[in-house]
């Protein structure tokens, strides 16, 4: 596969096939946070295409200021949170035991009953304290840029990140 | 389960997770066949009329305001009393009790302290260039990368989204201190990425030397001026100062001296510089020292991460400097 620079210059240029080798190099980051972010394995694969069909608009834009990873990320933090603002439907949880398959079907997924655990408990966890937790302690983000990119204030993103580390450990206590 | 179990049960978590069925099948139908495309090619096309006409009244020079901010500085010959316009190849100048702030187009703004000589060079809407002959200006510009430039006798100043404060004097030796965002100083084939909190200092022929945060400590400072400007002789003496002196805070200034140092010595800053941030996964040893681009723009995408992170949270959080995670 060619490197991914040369990758996204293609694609840039409206070649579907090194799009596609995109798609097939960033698919399992991206899905992994659409998945983790809806707690939902319907709404992963939609937002997952979302982003994709997303990125092939924008990817002119992408001027190589930061790595083309990083960037991808953003957008699809991006394309998740808009959603769900917009359709506001996420009120029901329905959690990754619906499709326990998912998770088990991944080689780097299949560990320590533990890692399974935590993920159906983190899709388990209420909307805003699971955005809040999957943004800051698996992505790494800050509370200024959560705040941002959810649209709530800096204290709200620290008490729903207290709540949700909260709820996760007594979920994985029992 | 405690609250460091569980930051090491998160830790443990994958990064990837390969959807349970091939999207691609229908991401390639919906890129193919969108519906916006067909339907609404007359208002895009309008659109697009309308933009080409508004690029084209842009490439036109046109004039930035002005406005005294203390004093009467100078256009050309004139004196400014309250507000003008500069237009492209005037100069502006103040006197040691004259400032003045200008308009960059509708980007951003600069201030020009006293004892500066600025002219404007490009004023389009896909270029705002400036040259500073000598003095000092203060830069705030919103707006995509690479659309603000300021010339100085030494090198350029290219604007990366940022607020900065640039001074020079008429042979070319300045600073320049970022205060947020990030931007880039370019003469000849050198070039140095300067985030917020961190500054440069520049020099005639040589240009930007390694930037470095502004509360780095003196003798590490010291020892990169030694090794930026003084004769090659004392190179290596003052390369083993700044690998002994670095702390993670500084890494920003390591993956620049990794890419000035011989080739001989790439690995010895390579792996101090691994020990401090350690390099984002894909990044190898060998890319790195070879100096190929897509390692070192992923490392630098980390480094610059970790620092923004710290700069932000400064006074409010503790932060992991070599991670850039948050302090439990």
């Amino acid at each position: 596969m060619p490197p991914p620079d040369d990758l996204v210059a293609r694609a840039q240029a409206g070649d579907q096939t090194a799009f596609r080798d995109l798609y097939r190099q960033h698919a399992g980051r991206v899905y992994a946070l659409c998945l983790r972010l809806t707690g939902d394995a319907r709404d992963a694969d939609e937002r997952t295409q979302d982003v994709f069909v997303r990125l092939w608009d924008k990817l002119r834009s992408f001027r190589g200021d930061s790595a083309f990873s990083s960037w991808l990320h953003r957008l699809a933090v991006n394309v998740v949170l808009n959603e769900r603002r917009t359709t506001g439907r996420r009120e029901r949880r329905v959690t990754l035991a619906e499709d326990p398959a998912v998770l088990e079907k991944n080689p780097g997924t299949s560990l320590e009953g533990l890692s399974i655990d935590l993920e159906r408990a983190i899709a388990d966890l209420p909307n805003g304290a699971r955005e809040v937790f999957v943004l800051y302690d698996i992505e790494g983000y800050g509370h200024g840029e959560i705040a941002e990119l959810v649209g709530i204030a800096e204290g709200t993103s620290k008490a729903q990140l207290f709540r949700a580390r909260r709820l996760l450990r007594e979920k994985l206590e029992r | 389960m405690n609250e460091q179990e569980l930051h090491e049960a998160v830790s443990r978590l994958p990064k990837s997770i390969e959807p349970p069925r091939d999207l691609w099948p229908d991401i390639s139908a919906r890129i193919k066949v969108r519906p916006w495309r067909r339907w609404y090619w007359v208002p895009l096309a309008a659109a697009a009329v309308f933009v080409l006409v508004m690029i084209g009244r842009s490439i036109k020079p046109t004039a930035w305001d002005v406005t005294a901010l203390a004093g009467r500085p100078l256009i050309g010959t004139h004196r400014l009393a309250a507000s003008g316009r500069l237009r492209v190849g005037d100069w502006l100048q103040t006197d040691d009790s004259s400032r003045a702030l200008v308009a960059v187009g509708r980007i951003g703004q600069v201030e020009v302290q006293p004892d500066t000589r600025v002219q404007l060079v490009v004023a389009r809407a896909d270029e705002h260039r400036l040259a500073l002959a000598h003095g000092t200006i203060a830069a705030k510009v919103d707006a995509v990368p690479r659309l603000f430039f300021v010339e100085t006798p030494a090198g350029t100043a290219i604007d990366l989204g940022c607020a900065y404060t640039l001074a020079t004097d008429s042979l070319g030796k300045g600073v320049l201190h970022v205060t947020a965002g990030e931007v880039e100083f370019q003469t000849g084939l050198r070039s140095a990425r300067v985030p917020l909190g961190a500054l440069i200092q520049i020099r005639p022929t040589t240009g930007p030397g390694i930037p470095y945060v502004d509360d780095a400590p003196a003798p590490f400072v010291r020892a990169l001026m030694t090794f930026d400007y003084e004769p090659r002789g004392t190179r290596a003496r003052a390369i083993r100062t700044v690998l002994a002196l670095a702390r993670p805070q500084d890494a920003l200034s390591l993956w620049h001296l990794l890419q000035r140092v011989d080739p001989s010595l790439r690995g010895l800053v390579y792996d101090r510089l691994a020990t401090l941030v350690p390099p984002p996964p894909g990044v190898t040893r060998l890319g790195a020292i070879a100096l190929h681009l897509p390692d070192l723009d992923e490392y630098w995408t980390t480094i610059q991460r970790i620092h923004f992170r710290m700069m932000v949270l400064r006074g409010v959080r503790d932060v992991d400097p070599r991670t850039g995670k948050a302090v439990h």
